[in-house]
């Protein structure tokens, strides 16, 4: 106890709390001056709710487009002999084919679509068209048209050599009178390739302050599913079913649950006017 | 010996007081901020002092306001002249899993005062057993997957090389 009091300790005990002092001051310092003492937390997006919601009063079945489309399949028989190719452009990374349908010439890429058969590549003398699985080959044939056919092969393999390198995206966008569907299909596909999407169609948010007010199509890839949905460069997408597209949050919540969907509304505004453009999904 | 003696005990008496006074959840919040400006929020249930770590629970991190990922703990350890920082249970979003993993069950990611510019990382989970290093003098990530389990939907992202250990294996390179 003697000890504990003598005035050597006492001097190593102050000048042990005075080093304590110092460093807890210098924290001090560098925390008033560099640091900060407020947590930083992203608020929940409260106002993430639909507009409206659409109530689908008829029976799904009467909609019924996959038999609207079906009756195509039927009609193979005729495109056989109207479908003529003409020519055929090969690159590494796209197949470019010139064919006669109806007599009228028209130019095919790899991935578009003529009559129901979409072109999934070529070689040096015939091109190779998908419909329901099947793959079809027309023969290249300069002199006549009537040499020239489409007929379903018994292999379904396609080479090698002619497959796109372009994954290919399965389903389509079609027009029924004024009403345009949309293969759910598509739909999976882009929920599940998220690549995908920045590839055929570029959007960014357009801000005011911190808030987002739309975001802007930059670009729409010629022959995209998006572009065939009627969406333009310059385009501000306001809402989708319903819901305001004000965050970045609200438009991943639109995608998250795009496989769930029946119907597509877009609500845009294309130069100064306000455009709802609207869609089935089967 | 005793003027020694006096510098070491100085010395680290000084070691010890400033890892003791450290406000280390402020440097948490400072570390926010700066991930803030790269519009990256990270929410937190509840945030403990220990004596040379800082613990974090139930964490959601936002990117651009979405919620892509979440974290069961977080765990800051620092002597100054070693660092690690410990990740359990990290959920990621299921629109994610073609670019990280579905579950990092638990991942290591330690720093060294004698090795300044490089990390060294280590992980389990969904995706079987990771092993890499971060140089930040050059800029890289480099990831050996020394055992693979689930990496069907990652494996776009990854490349098949000789791996650190001379064999054929999984890896994923990145510069940033």
């Amino acid at each position: 106890m003697k000890n504990l009091f003598k005035p050597e300790m006492i001097k190593k005990l102050i000048a042990v709390l005075t080093f304590l002092l110092v460093v807890k001051l210098l924290w001090f310092v560098i925390q008033v001056t560099l640091l900060t003492a407020q947590d930083i937390d992203q608020v929940q997006d409260q106002s993430s709710k639909a507009l409206y919601y659409r109530v689908k009063l008829t029976p799904k079945n009467t909609v019924a487009p996959q038999e609207i489309i079906k009756p195509a399949v039927t009609r193979i028989r005729r495109s056989i002999k109207e479908i003529t190719l003409l020519a055929i452009y090969n690159a590494s990374d796209i197949s470019v084919i010139t064919v006669e349908y109806k007599h009228k010439s028209k130019v095919l890429g790899t991935g578009d679509t003529i009559n129901g058969f979409t072109l999934e590549g070529a070689g040096n003398n015939f091109a190779m068209f998908s419909k329901d699985n099947k793959n079809y080959k027309v023969l290249l044939d300069k002199n006549s048209k009537s040499n020239s056919s489409i007929r379903p092969r018994k292999k379904h393999k396609i080479p090698s050599k002619i497959l796109p390198k372009v994954k290919k995206v399965l389903g389509e966008v079609t027009n029924e009178g004024a009403a345009k569907i949309i293969d759910r299909s598509l739909l999976d596909h882009y929920a599940n390739n998220m690549d995908d999407i920045y590839k055929n169609i570029g959007i960014s948010e357009i801000k005011e302050g911190n808030d987002v007010n739309g975001f802007k199509v930059n670009f729409v890839r010629k022959d995209s599913p998006f572009s065939q949905l009627g969406i333009r460069r310059g385009d501000v997408i306001k809402a989708v079913n319903g819901q305001e597209i004000n965050s970045y949050n609200a438009a991943f919540g639109v995608y998250k649950n795009i496989k769930n969907i029946d119907n597509l509304s877009l609500v845009i505004i294309r130069g100064k006017e306000e455009m709802e453009l609207e869609y089935e999904i089967n | 010996m005793q003027m020694v003696k006096k510098v070491t005990l100085i010395f680290f008496a000084s070691w010890l007081a400033l890892l003791l006074f450290m406000p280390k959840a402020e440097l948490y919040y400072s570390l926010e901020k700066i991930l803030a400006k790269k519009d990256i929020k990270l929410n937190e249930k509840s945030i403990e002092e220990g004596l040379f770590s800082l613990n974090i629970k139930e964490i959601t991190v936002y990117v651009k306001g979405i919620p892509l990922a979440n974290i069961e703990k977080l765990n800051f350890f620092t002597l100054f002249f070693y660092s690690s920082l410990t990740i359990e249970n990290l959920i990621s979003d299921e629109t994610l899993h073609t670019k990280i993993p579905a579950l990092v069950k638990e991942a290591h990611v330690n720093h060294q005062f004698f090795s300044p510019m490089s990390l060294s990382l280590d992980a389990n989970g969904s995706f079987g057993e990771i092993v890499g290093d971060v140089d930040l003098l050059k800029r890289t990530l480099y990831i050996d997957f020394v055992d693979t389990k689930d990496i069907g939907m990652i494996q776009p992202s990854l490349t098949k090389g000789i791996k650190t250990n001379g064999e054929e294996g999984w890896i994923y390179e990145k510069s940033f």
